[in-house]
């Protein structure tokens, strides 16, 4: 056996295997690599044995390059059980089907694979996403790439290494899915919401399952409402409700505004009743208005709290950065009554009540005002953010220049 | 969905669902359907009227098929097929799809010349006009927005209604072709026939009604409903059809004889001595809207199969940059599309024909690929054909594929 041998997977599927003494024992059907290794090791292979289908263990079997063919010789046939190991079978599962390609976060469909004969075992090193896959697998790659030749003209290949790639396709149920996807979890959010979009419904889910609730909630806000919807009717109730606890409240009201009423009001009973309250008041909200586009993670102080103690507060509760553009300064009714900005606390002294330094002169909105309101006054008064308050005055939100651009951008979208 | 669920809520669920079966249906009803519909009813009066009905049941079948493997698996079957046929498989029949769907895009285009003669507009207005609108449309516009405008031009179909009341029919007499045609069986009528049931049912049809069905992520619970979709769709497109046969029928077939009709502009040309010059803009009016709607639906449909079985990326929602591939076979259809009819004395019946032809040959492939995919168990779960969907499946298949060996034959001859 000659080892660093590399093959290409579509070379040696179809061709018999023969015993030590050349005899025709059988057509070699699928390989079976073994996931928990390290590197993934050819374990096992699938083959047509006298008509019937036996998966066989690979430790018995050799392939070698004999004059431009793969021989593949078989020296005994030990049936394998496979039901205990994380297994992938690379025509089943790999072959022809989408994976993603982790460097250029993107879906790609899998034309060839190329594994290596080394001394310890046979392995997958990289799958061919690539044009000269495909031509391979049609068997005319190298007439076509002879007849090109003296026309300067290249066919693009394009391998992958396996470590760039996370296979997608498994039926296998009986592994914890977490494991499978652990490359994919380390994607940034926006990614793998453009990655899953790309799926079917069935992969976006086994994708989302294997997810922590924090990620996945990261990931839901990022996806296409579509995908949401579908999504949360697949998944349980109490998966559904869990991340949509990790995410802010006004995401959430839109989520399930588009959901069936039924199933968004199972999710909200089953949320914590706090973060439920608030999706319910957001969702009262008539589309196009101010109340439906606000996010109720605010921060409001009394006026005479000092300086110091705001900072005490806010390293307690550690908001999110998009929530401290402005703190809000508000009675005992809860009526709004002033703005600090973040500027204002840094440099003031901090024995320094908020009274001493607030702005009382604050521009807000009213939350049954309509959306287009808040655009004029945000880019007329260079704001981050806007308060909403209710017809008694009383600051029930904030409105994020974020969520009022990615508004229009949805909006621009649509028509 | 809840057990006590008003009329009015569940008419409401059925709306917001609409979509797929109609616009699938009504795009079927193109420049090359309308031809046939007209021949027919010129040819043979309402005694072709009959072969809507084993239309209407063919296209029933294969279509709730599509909408049930587009629910269950959430892939096109464009994916499905390369998935699970192989490479070479996927590559004769896509590029079949190619070849056909090019073709097919021209009739369109040829569809689009003709009518606007009608209306005295040269077709070097017409095309480029056209060509350009639906490249915009689909390059700049997105998938909400062209199924608003694809329903507005379901709806427009309905002016072949008032060309066929305009005719005046013979309400009786079409009642009793139906039960009692009188068909003379030669080879013209045969081939008349093949080319009626072969014209309701297109290849990319299945592939396009596929993606709708996965476009408005329509699960499992929302089956009952996608099936009376597919149900309206399919009675949508025969009602037009056999409103367009009617207008013939009673107008361009009288005394028993016959009017040969080589394209659908024909029929709205010699409508007017018959119904008046009203009957014969309406008719070309519908024709218009039926061109642009197919042209418009097929390039892109076609550049989107091909790029999803050969794994490059595409979909109008992706920028030129990130889906190259795509753009450029979109583009490129509809330019080569539009410029064969621009050439000075196209060869335009022979367009038509040649473009039913390779639907014929391709059509049976896919329908067994898909036969074989909807019963595979791996594949759809405990959704697969029951036993009737496979008798009629199967034998639906049986048929189309003789009939459509036998119109490959004589058209030969």
């Amino acid at each position: 056996m000659k080892f660093g041998t590399t093959f290409y997977l579509s070379r040696v599927v179809g061709n018999t295997i023969y015993t030590n003494d050349q005899k025709p024992i059988g057509k070699l059907l699928d390989m079976i690599v073994d996931l928990d290794s390290r590197r993934p090791k050819v374990i096992a292979i699938k083959i047509k044995n006298n008509g019937s289908i036996r998966i066989i263990d690979f430790s018995n079997v050799s392939i070698t390059k004999k004059n431009q063919q793969y021989h593949i010789q078989c020296t005994a046939l030990h049936d394998m059980e496979l039901s205990k190991l994380h297994t992938l079978f690379l025509v089943k599962h790999v072959l022809d089907k989408q994976i993603v390609d982790m460097y250029g976060r993107k879906v790609v469909r899998v034309n060839d694979l190329r594994l290596v004969v080394l001394s310890n075992g046979t392995y997958t090193v990289a799958v061919d996403v690539g044009f000269e896959g495909f031509l391979r697998r049609l068997g005319v790659a190298k007439p076509l790439k002879e007849l090109l030749k003296p026309f300067r003209i290249t066919v693009p290949s394009n391998l992958l290494l396996w470590d760039e790639v996370e296979a997608i396709d498994f039926t296998n149920r009986g592994i914890k899915l977490s494991k499978s996807y652990a490359k994919l979890s380390t994607l940034h959010p926006s990614d793998l919401a453009d990655i899953l979009e790309d799926l079917d419904r069935s992969s976006q889910l086994a994708i989302f399952s294997s997810l922590d609730d924090e990620k996945a909630a990261d990931v839901l806000e990022e996806l296409e409402t579509e995908v949401q919807v579908n999504v949360l009717e697949s998944l349980s109730v109490e998966k559904a409700a869990d991340m949509l606890e990790k995410m802010p409240a006004d995401e959430v009201a839109d989520i399930l505004e588009e959901l069936e009423a039924e199933r968004a009001n199972k999710i909200l009973i089953e949320m914590e009743k706090e973060a439920s309250a608030e999706v319910r008041e957001l969702m009262g909200y008539p589309e196009k208005s101010v109340g439906s586009l606000m996010t109720t993670d605010f921060i409001s102080f009394h006026e005479t709290i000092t300086v110091q103690e705001v900072f005490a507060e806010l390293r307690r509760i550690k908001p999110e950065p998009d929530s401290v553009y402005y703190l809000y300064v508000v009675d005992h009714d809860g009526r709004l009554a002033a703005n600090v900005s973040l500027r204002d606390l840094v440099v003031a002294e901090p024995e320094q009540p908020l009274h001493r330094i607030m702005n009382r002169d604050v521009i807000s909105v009213y939350d049954d005002d309509d959306m287009d309101e808040i655009v004029e006054r945000i880019s007329k008064y260079n704001l981050l953010a806007i308060p909403v308050i209710d017809r008694t005055k009383v600051l029930v939100g904030t409105v994020i220049i974020n969520d009022v651009f990615y508004d229009f951008i949805k909006s621009k979208r649509r028509k | 969905m809840r057990k006590n669920h008003s009329m009015w809520s569940k008419i409401l669920t059925f709306m917001a669902l609409l979509g797929p079966g109609i616009i699938t249906g009504s795009v079927d009803n193109d420049a090359g359907g309308i031809t046939t519909y007209s021949a027919a009813g010129a040819m043979y009066g309402y005694n072709m009227i009959w072969t809507l009905i084993p239309a209407f049941i063919v296209l029933l079948i294969v279509q709730e098929m599509n909408a049930r493997m587009g629910i269950v698996t959430g892939k096109g079957l464009a994916d499905l097929i390369r998935e699970n046929a192989g490479v070479k498989v996927t590559f004769f029949i896509f590029i079949g799809l190619l070849f056909a769907d090019i073709s097919n895009t021209m009739t369109e285009f040829a569809g689009v010349a003709g009518s606007m003669e009608v209306f005295g507009v040269s077709k070097y207005i017409a095309i480029p006009l056209t060509a350009i609108g639906v490249w915009l449309l689909v390059v700049k516009g997105n998938y909400q927005f062209a199924e608003k405008i694809f329903l507005i031009f379901s709806v427009a179909l309905l002016s072949y209604i008032f060309s066929a009341l305009m005719g005046k029919p013979h309400w009786s007499e079409i009642g009793s072709a139906v039960i009692h045609p009188h068909v003379p069986v030669n080879f013209d009528s045969i081939s008349m026939v093949i080319g009626l049931v072969g014209t309701t049912i297109a290849p990319w049809m299945q592939f396009y009604m596929q993606s709708a069905v996965i476009e408005k992520g329509l699960t499992p619970e929302d089956y009952k409903y996608t099936i009376w979709d597919i149900v309206v769709g399919c009675i949508a497109t025969v009602v037009v059809a056999f409103f367009i046969m009617v207008a013939c029928g009673s107008t361009l077939f009288v005394n028993g004889h016959g009017t040969q009709i080589n394209d659908a502009k024909d029929a709205a040309v010699a409508l007017k001595p018959f119904a008046g010059a009203m009957a014969s803009q309406v008719f070309a009016f519908g024709l218009f809207i039926a061109s642009i709607f197919s042209a418009t639906i097929l390039p892109v449909a076609t550049a989107f199969y091909v790029c999803e079985a050969f794994g490059f990326e595409a979909g109008i929602e992706k920028k030129w940059k990130e889906a190259p591939q795509f753009y450029i076979l979109y583009t490129i259809i509809l330019i080569l599309s539009a410029s064969i009819i621009l050439i000075p004395n196209a060869p335009l019946i022979a367009i038509t024909l040649w473009s039913q032809r390779i639907n014929g040959i391709l059509l049976p492939i896919v329908l067994i690929c898909m036969m074989l995919l909807v019963n595979n168990k791996e594949i759809m779960g405990k959704f697969t054909n029951k036993k009737w969907n496979n008798i009629i499946g199967w034998f639906t298949i049986f048929i189309l594929v003789v009939l459509s060996l036998v119109l490959v034959v004589l058209s030969i001859f």
